[in-house]
């Protein structure tokens, strides 16, 4: 697993402003401004090191700004964090077919219901957002008979999966975390599904050179158009494309960039605050 | 009725770029907070500051629902943005790498008033300035 240096920074007087602006000039993944101390994180590969984060603390204490500090230094294992939260998911029904649960609850199905067992951990996409819903809605109504159907920044895998107990012929879900990896395969055999689901980590460019029926990708809009090309490039003529991961505002910005290149939109779906598009390339 | 609060969490992360990994992980996790959730609503609310750092606080529930505020950026963080350098001079005595006039400190020093502990304007414009000169920028008269 996947480790992180993890710096404890005690300063007198308590700066955390001033502070934290000039250690962005380190290779850092984030801080935590904790109520008296500084928590600061880099990747266990990078160059960023005690000696760096005291050097330019040296250097406020020049500038008197700083009277004193110090600097400890620790190594974090990442894991799953959100174990705390899984305990709380509930079962959450999509609509009246599908319906979306943890292994660890039980639900009574009924006649004609598809349930859907996810155990998301570290990765994207449990029932509970309104995203994936508005995702499942729209794959259920616009979902090609016996399609190859590709999934990108599949998370947990759980699209890939609705898609095929709704009747898609196979999928390939793609993401590049390596989390998603193993949650995805994780859940595919909860479902039984393993062998119509294909999961893979890494880029899109880094996938079989092959058209698909149907692309899925709920991720967000800066994404979205950056890898509007290689979808489109996977996508059969007239196949459908399903979008997510956007606010309502970031409607204009993504058809601006689908709409030039021979996308067309054909439904927009909209929960709160977050929208779906279906589109469909002509 | 108002949801009761049980704690707050105070971040920097680059916009558009919140993941899972550490700090946004340990630190949400160990509230209960749904990590993927926020890193999502984060991301989608910050697409536009693609990578500028912001500083984000997060108010947790007693239901562990969260909502939360971004800020604006650390006062370095203004004075690189306003030099157009990327990163501060490595021995900043010797080798100056941008100039700032006081117009500039002044308009971030007042940005940064409700983030600083300074009593006064003049207060917080001597501390922009000092990491103005920490970072190898001469701070014009």
């Amino acid at each position: 697993m996947k480790k992180y240096k993890e710096f404890k920074i005690i300063l007198e007087p308590f700066e955390p402003e001033i502070v934290t602006g000039l250690l962005w000039d380190l290779e850092i993944t984030g801080i935590n401004e904790e109520k008296d101390f500084l928590v600061v994180f880099a990747d266990e590969k990078s160059s960023t090191g005690t000696k760096g984060i005291e050097s330019i603390l040296s250097k406020l204490q020049k500038e008197k700004i700083l009277r004193s500090f110090s600097v400890s230094e620790s190594l974090l294992e990442d894991k799953n964090w959100n174990e705390e939260w899984e305990k709380s998911i509930q079962v959450v029904e999509v609509d009246g077919k599908i319906v979306i649960k943890p292994s660890f609850r039980k639900y009574e199905e009924k006649p004609g219901q598809i349930i859907i067992t996810i155990d998301p951990k570290m990765s994207f996409g449990t029932g509970e957002h309104q995203t994936t819903q508005i995702m499942i809605k729209l794959l259920e109504k616009h979902l090609i008979p016996s399609c190859e159907l590709l999934d990108v920044g599949s998370g947990t895998g759980i699209l890939a999966i609705a898609a095929v107990k709704l009747g898609a012929k196979n999928a390939v879900a793609v993401d590049i975390d390596e989390w998603c990896l193993m949650n995805g395969l994780e859940n595919c055999r909860l479902n039984n599904v393993e062998d119509k689901i294909d999961i893979k980590q890494g880029e899109l460019k880094d996938i079989e050179d092959k058209k698909f029926d149907m692309v899925l990708a709920n991720i967000n809009k800066n994404i979205l158009i950056e890898i509007k090309n290689e979808i489109r490039k996977r996508l059969s003529s007239k196949g459908i494309l399903i979008l997510s991961g956007l606010l309502f505002s970031d409607e204009n910005d993504i058809c601006s960039h689908y709409e030039p290149i021979g996308f067309k939109v054909i439904e927009k779906m909209q929960m709160k605050e977050w929208i779906g598009l279906v589109l469909k390339w002509y | 009725m108002a949801k009761k609060i049980t704690g707050f969490i105070k971040l920097q992360i680059p916009g558009g770029k919140a993941n899972p990994s550490p700090p946004v992980g340990p630190a949400l996790g160990q509230k209960g907070v749904n990590i993927m959730e926020f890193c999502k609503q984060f991301n989608a609310k910050t697409a536009d500051k693609d990578g500028l750092i912001i500083p984000v606080v997060i108010t947790v529930y007693q239901d562990k629902s969260f909502t939360f505020i971004t800020k604006t950026p650390p006062a370095a963080v203004l004075l690189k943005k306003a030099t157009k350098i990327e990163s501060g001079s490595a021995e900043p005595n010797k080798t100056k790498v941008a100039k700032v006039s006081k117009t500039q400190v002044k308009e971030i020093a007042e940005l940064k008033m409700p983030d600083l502990n300074a009593g006064s304007v003049e207060a917080a414009m001597s501390m922009v300035a000092g990491t103005a000169r920490s970072m190898g920028i001469t701070v014009e008269e």
